[in-house]
């Protein structure tokens, strides 16, 4: 609940640039065909960074826990302290992960981004609270947990310091690879930066009925199954009866391999009905 | 033939096609708003060598100092550590840990010197420690009944299966039931000061307010109105390795019954196998004295509690805290570890930076 919302309106709502600028460079879309996005070794890249961030998740609560206590002398270590404190560093992390990864900030991203770290506080404050635990005794045990470990500053700042720890190391890669090996998308969005929005396409009564979806993210799919349909295997092998042709193409366009034009058509009233 | 009319399609606009008998279709063309042609007004952040590299040489100059005021608060903490299981001969206690039985009427007592380099201020908090004792092994964690530790009478009577195989003895009910419960830590210690004439003082050692005010006052609460506990708890049993009950573990009625605080601290389980609860508070006496002097002292020990089956230690510990908590280095260490580390960084990148940093503004957008 708190982490799939906000990945929901990354997904939804993130853009490279907006369309205009992907009509003027339409290398944009190269990636996405050149498969880049989801290669094995995009894969291991992700497996890595997740081995990293779960070690990094679990031994650095585990080190701040490890024998300490709250200010007033009281208990801090215990099982559900530490499983509150594990589970707001990895939302935390998560959401700052998430920021990171987002290059177009709308208004509905902001909302869910900070809408989920605020409902995680919200329930679970609700969960561990008195009434909850008075009413569901058995299913709401950690009652106090929250109240008691996020007030202690030593609790902050190992949330604090995992965080940092997990994220560092990605910008610090993302800046490196900007610097050293930018790529298509890191310059248009370099160029958007400092130079005007380039002049919409003119517009014109389009004599093709073709239609013109406005693009959104850079993104186009590999190569489909273009290649398979056209490579006739598909075709029955025993010959049909033979038709007459319907239209006899020989002297239209596509027959002579050029380009199409339409026409609007208005019919007239058929006086025969 | 039919009649049919096109309409000329327009970029903006929805295009009504009439079809045979002048039913109106609508298009399936999505509308032109700004939420759905994906036009919304934002922000557009790219990581640029402006933003970066400084939010690394800040981030270092935050860490560091955080780090250094961390190791120095812990540093400050006075902590002292006394492993009193007894595993060698020469141990005080060797004796007690080896010939122990449940069934034993007479407690074995072991009585340990030690002594305190510096004195120690404000209040002292004594904690027993145990080692390689897993508080946090599943079936053990769930093996407790929570509506009967709260109070409620059906309960008390019927403890659920969770606690199972400790639930009944001898066809009666366990009260407090569970594994947890059963194997709670009984060992007494108590605090002797060998002052420098040659008498042992004993040092006064309170034993409420060491759980937390959420546990005493709304998770655990003694059935009925908690006044004749002996009534009360009438039909039950103690659990099976304790040897006294749940009603009698202390003399005073705000401490008795489920609500007693060492019970409590017990209760809230432990998430690591080595593990400090608190036991006892030294308080403070006033601004001027300290707590606890510096000098020898004796720690007598009613050797209860048998680890020696599973390899497990006990100790006994005296502390200082500060804003912090208990002696911790290694938050301090960690932060300047990495504020280090990130201003080094930050180094790094730009030195990358300026030698490299211009191809994204000269390089063409070619294919």
């Amino acid at each position: 609940m708190y982490t799939a919302l906000p990945i929901l309106a990354l997904s939804l709502f993130d853009q490279d640039v907006n369309d205009r600028w992907s009509f003027q460079y339409p290398q944009l879309y190269s990636p996405g065909q050149l498969n880049l996005y989801f290669s094995k070794k995009a894969f291991v890249r992700c497996m890595l960074h997740s081995a990293y961030s779960s070690l990094i998740l679990f031994f650095i609560p585990w080190a701040a826990m490890h024998d300490t206590v709250r200010d007033d002398g009281k208990d801090i270590a215990d099982y559900q302290s530490f499983a509150l404190l594990a589970q707001t560093s990895l939302l935390v992390v998560v959401n700052t992960q998430l920021c990171l990864d987002t290059y177009y900030w709308t208004a509905v991203n902001q909302f869910f981004v900070w809408g989920s770290l605020a409902a995680y506080f919200a329930i679970t404050f609700t969960m561990y609270s008195n009434g909850m635990f008075l009413i569901f005794t058995s299913s709401f045990p950690f009652m106090g947990t929250a109240r008691n470990s996020l007030n202690q500053p030593n609790v902050w700042l190992t949330i604090f310091l995992s965080t940092l720890l997990c994220i560092l190391p990605v910008v610090a890669i993302r800046f490196i690879l900007l610097q050293i090996r930018p790529t298509i998308n890191d310059k248009v969005r370099h160029k958007v930066r400092k130079e005007a929005l380039p002049a919409p396409t003119p517009h014109r009564k389009p004599a093709r009925r073709i239609s013109t979806r406005k693009s959104g993210y850079a993104f186009s799919h590999s190569e489909g199954f273009g290649e398979l349909v056209t490579s006739r295997r598909f075709l029955l092998k025993r010959p049909l009866k033979s038709r007459p042709v319907l239209f006899a193409t020989t002297e239209s366009p596509l027959a002579q391999n050029q380009p199409q034009h339409y026409r609007t058509i208005t019919e007239e009233q058929d006086p025969s009905v | 033939m039919m009649a049919s009319s096109y309409s000329a399609k327009d970029e903006d606009g929805h295009i009504t096609v009439t079809g045979p008998g002048g039913a109106a279709l609508r298009s399936k063309k999505p509308e032109n708003t700004a939420f759905k042609q994906q036009r919304l007004p934002a922000w557009q952040p790219i990581l640029t060598a402006g933003t970066v590299l400084p939010a690394f040489f800040i981030i270092g100059l935050i860490f560091i100092p955080i780090g250094i005021g961390l190791f120095v608060t812990s540093n400050n903490i006075r902590e002292f550590e006394i492993d009193y299981t007894g595993v060698d001969e020469s141990s005080p206690c060797f004796n007690c840990s080896q010939n122990f039985s449940w069934n034993s009427t007479q407690p074995c007592t072991c009585s340990i010197p030690f002594s305190l380099e510096q004195s120690y201020e404000n209040n002292v908090f004594m904690y027993y420690g145990l080692s390689n004792f897993y508080q946090n092994h599943r079936r053990y964690v769930k093996s407790r009944d929570d509506s009967q530790l709260n109070g409620h009478l059906g309960s008390l009577k019927q403890p659920s299966k969770e606690c199972e195989p400790y639930a009944k003895h001898e066809n009666k009910p366990i009260a407090p039931c569970g594994a947890i419960a059963n194997s709670m830590f009984n060992d007494t210690l108590e605090l002797f000061y060998n002052d420098p004439n040659g008498t042992k003082v004993l040092i006064p050692l309170r034993a409420t307010g060491i759980a937390w005010w959420t546990d005493k006052h709304v998770k655990f609460g003694n059935p009925g109105d908690g006044l004749n506990l002996t009534a009360e708890f009438q039909g039950t049993t103690k659990p099976v390795n304790w040897r006294k009950p749940v009603y009698e573990l202390d003399s005073d009625p705000l401490n008795n019954g489920f609500i007693n605080e060492d019970f409590i601290v017990w209760m809230r389980t432990a998430a690591l196998p080595t593990f400090r609860k608190l036991y006892r508070i030294i308080s403070r006496k006033d601004n001027m004295v300290p707590t606890l002097l510096r000098g020898n002292y004796t720690l007598e020990v009613v050797y209860n509690y048998p680890v020696r089956s599973f390899e497990g230690r006990k100790r006994m510990i005296l502390s200082t805290i500060s804003w912090m908590g208990g002696k911790n280095p290694f938050l301090g260490i960690a932060y300047i570890t990495v504020g280090s580390v990130c201003f080094f960084l930050g180094v790094v990148l730009l030195i990358i930076h300026h030698k490299y940093g211009n191809r994204n503004n000269s390089a063409d957008i070619s294919n």
